[in-house]
């Protein structure tokens, strides 16, 4: 780029979009904590669900942490992204109709999350869940929001980029890859698809992007979001420049390989899952770099504490950050993982980060912009203390009462007796103990969005008493950095945004590839002797409905080579077992029992009667019941179109069975509805949901050769 | 079975690769930020955002 001398130019940045996304933030939070709400409270206490399949725990959950990630998140950073960048780069965003459409479509895919989830359109791969139409969606969006960024950044007057923007461009470009190879699938119908990836591939690919989203939504563009307006709020530079620039590479660049940690002791190979470990492990040292930095950002200032209440907010976010990336690494030990994985201790660890982390610096960054924006004061800073305490009890009771949760359930499900049985043996005994801490989970939940109502109402008192009409204000700014001549190599680096972003891209491409290209050869991991057969097209329709209802948020299906384990599920669960299974379904969450060896356990009618009122088979279930599964039809018609796709996807079906799925479905059904009846169920289920259900209930660990 | 992951894994050198690539990638970063030359730089970059005119 050639220089242009010291020009003073008069500018003006686009502060009306992040207004726009301060104020959607804002709105999608009030859901997101709702249905989080809600969700806590029908854990507690399951007729909460109103008998509505709509907001059935199954559903509402992917809608909670869909609303909580993208839609609350999502728009927070936007916002921030939005209104540092121009400061940053000295330069109005590229284009205001770029901005524009970014905008309003990021709010239609939200729109279109809020109404598909609850319907059960759900392709069941967590914080992926949104169907094929939608995901296009996304990638169209994102595609705008990436061009308007990095056109911004190629028309910038300032030719050094800070930090915060690196961390911008890492997001921007790995949460693109991530969706992408994520979303690889075949549509059935308008809101139905297959992934390409099956089983161990599927569980790889889904936690490589499901770990990243954290990484890259929930992380990098905070801590640029962090590394701008922590120094902004305490008029401070950051403490180490030099310290910032080794946190970020390092964090890129190993963040992308700890995915595998979410599978240990899963039959993944083990290879992956102890680099997942060791990455995990070695993120310690970045992310305590970045925490380190940012707290000691406001040496000498904490007196700022007292003045400046919203700093509050920054500090409890660090050292929230801190904690639950001391966690996070200290999850992933596999041995550590033996004991937490598939508890609530998990749900604590996510909700220290979510509520504590991106929650508060969302608030603090709130609380900074809502005045200067609306060029008023804040209307209430003893409102904002308020808020900030109930809030902070409200994550403490959260995080706490899970973790309690999560170690007693753990606990329980691994204690075995002198003579080496399961002390606990049936389920339900773990689950009827932790009830009461669900209770105070929700209080946590309840005082949370308590402290988010009352910044609401501040922020809405604020816009209230600011001016109607304010000019956009003029801001001079003249051309910097272009005109130095020098030979480090770092100034030509930082000035170099293409350059640059694609040394971030192979940052983050190494790990991908060196975890994600051995796994897809999954015929080297499958036995021949073991390979299982396909789904019948009955169950393939009952596994959908599994899918829609949204089972695998609290049963998994993955049985753990560990002692205690086996010994109340049966054998570990192997690699060929779910080598068709389109998505896998190992789960991530244990509510109820794992459910990889239930076939063939209980009769057809302890399924019926369970699915009506689970407390008929087991006194005290917490889950909810489903009766329209005995009313809705199930759709015999579309199997020929699902089998035939997964045929193209390498299942073995006879072209027979695919050109007639539905009569062999139906013919299946009829002996099922028969058995039923005979035993005392009601005439007629032979086409409702409730029977293809059973069917494929019936056939869990029942595919192998070698069970 | 899965144990077994590793005898299907001949591309052993890309461990091997891999650890070279961070490690090296790692001490240059170190070396590359560390330079004494460069304190002029940071001393200028780190008051970026409080030198937006607002």
């Amino acid at each position: 780029m050639k220089t242009t001398g010291n020009l003073i130019e008069k500018i003006y940045y686009d502060d009306d979009i992040v207004k726009k996304f301060i104020l959607a933030t804002l709105i999608w939070a009030g859901a997101a904590f709702l249905f989080g709400l809600l969700a806590a409270l029908q854990l507690a206490y399951w007729p909460l669900n109103a008998n509505m399949e709509w907001i059935t725990f199954g559903r509402l959950r992917p809608l909670h942490t869909n609303a909580a990630i993208f839609a609350f998140a999502g728009n927070a950073i936007f916002a921030g992204i939005y209104h540092s960048s121009q400061r940053l780069l000295k330069a109005r965003m590229f284009s205001d109709l770029l901005s524009k459409m970014h905008f309003w479509g990021w709010q239609l895919i939200i729109l279109s999350a809020a109404i598909t989830l609850p319907l059960g359109y759900s392709q069941s791969k967590e914080y992926a869940e949104l169907e094929w139409p939608i995901d296009i969606a996304i990638t169209v969006v994102w595609v705008i929001f990436a061009l308007n960024f990095f056109m911004t950044i190629r028309k910038r007057r300032e030719k050094h980029m800070y930090v915060a923007i690196w961390f911008y461009i890492a997001t921007i470009i790995t949460v693109a890859v991530l969706h992408i190879i994520n979303s690889i699938e075949i549509p059935v119908s308008l809101f139905k698809s297959y992934p390409v990836y099956a089983g161990i591939q599927d569980a790889m690919v889904q936690w490589w992007y499901g770990h990243n989203a954290v990484a890259f939504f929930l992380t990098t563009p905070f801590l640029g979001l962090m590394y701008y307006y922590v120094p902004k709020a305490a008029n401070r530079p950051v403490y180490s420049y030099r310290l910032s620039i080794v946190h970020f590479w390092a964090l890129v660049f190993i963040y992308i390989w700890a995915g595998p940690h979410h599978l240990l002791y899963t039959s993944l190979p083990e290879w992956a899952q102890t680099l997942g470990m060791i990455f995990s492990i070695m993120l310690w040292a970045p992310s305590w770099g970045g925490m380190i930095n940012g707290l000691l950002t406001l040496k000498g200032s904490w007196h700022l504490l007292r003045t400046e209440p919203l700093i509050k907010f920054f500090v409890a976010a660090l050292t929230f950050y801190g904690m639950s990336t001391f966690e996070g690494p200290l999850l992933s030990i596999k041995s550590v993982s033996a004991l937490g994985h598939y508890t609530d201790w998990i749900i604590g660890h996510v909700h220290s980060g979510a509520l504590g982390w991106n929650g508060f610096l969302t608030f603090g960054m709130i609380y900074y912009l809502v005045p200067r924006l609306w060029k008023t004061e804040l209307y209430s800073k003893k409102l904002l203390e308020n808020h900030f305490w109930i809030g902070l009890t409200g994550v403490l009771l959260y995080y706490i009462s899970m973790v309690v949760a999560g170690i007693t359930q753990g606990l329980m499900w691994r204690a075995v007796d002198a003579d080496g049985s399961l002390t606990y043996p049936d389920f339900i005994e773990t689950v009827v103990r932790i009830v009461p801490l669900y209770w105070v989970r929700a209080v946590g939940g309840f005082l949370f969005l308590t402290g988010f109502l009352m910044m609401c109402y501040n922020v809405f008192k604020t816009i209230q008493k600011a001016p109607k009409t304010v000019e956009a204000k003029e801001v001079l700014v003249e051309r910097t950095g272009f005109d130095e001549v020098t030979k480090e190599t770092h100034r030509k680096l930082e000035g170099m945004g293409m350059v640059f972003s694609v040394l971030a891209f192979l940052a983050i491409a190494v790990g991908s590839v060196i975890e994600i290209y051995p796994t897809l050869s999954l015929h080297k991991y499958v036995s021949p002797n073991n390979i299982v057969d396909p789904y019948t097209p009955l169950e393939l329709a009952g596994r959908d409905i599994y899918i829609k209802e949204g089972c695998y948020v609290c049963h998994s299906q993955q049985i753990r080579p560990i002692a205690s384990e086996v010994l109340r599920y049966g054998n570990a669960s192997t690699v060929e077992e779910s080598m068709y299974d389109r998505p896998f379904q190992w789960g991530s969450k244990r509510t109820g029992p794992d459910l990889a060896r239930l076939g063939k356990k209980y009769p057809n009618l302890w399924h019926y009667s369970h699915m009506m009122d689970p407390r008929a088979v087991t006194p005290k279930s917490i889950m909810p019941n489903y009766p329209w599964l005995a009313e809705k039809d199930t759709d015999f018609l579309v199997l020929r179109k699902k089998l035939s796709v997964m045929s193209e996807l390498g299942v073995p079906y006879e072209q027979d069975v695919i050109a007639n799925a539905d009569i062999h479905a139906q013919k299946q059904a009829q002996e099922i509805a028969a058995d039923l009846e005979s035993n005392g169920a009601p005439k007629g289920l032979a086409k409702k949901e409730i029977i293809a259900l059973i069917a494929y209930l019936q056939s869990l660990g029942q595919k192998g050769k070698v069970q | 079975m899965k144990q077994e992951g590793l005898k299907f894994f001949t591309d052993t050198h890309l461990t091997a690769l891999g650890l070279l690539i961070f490690f090296l990638f790692f001490i240059g970063v170190l070396l590359w930020v560390y330079r004494k030359s460069s304190s002029t730089l940071y001393t200028k970059m780190e008051q970026m955002p409080l030198k937006d005119g607002e």
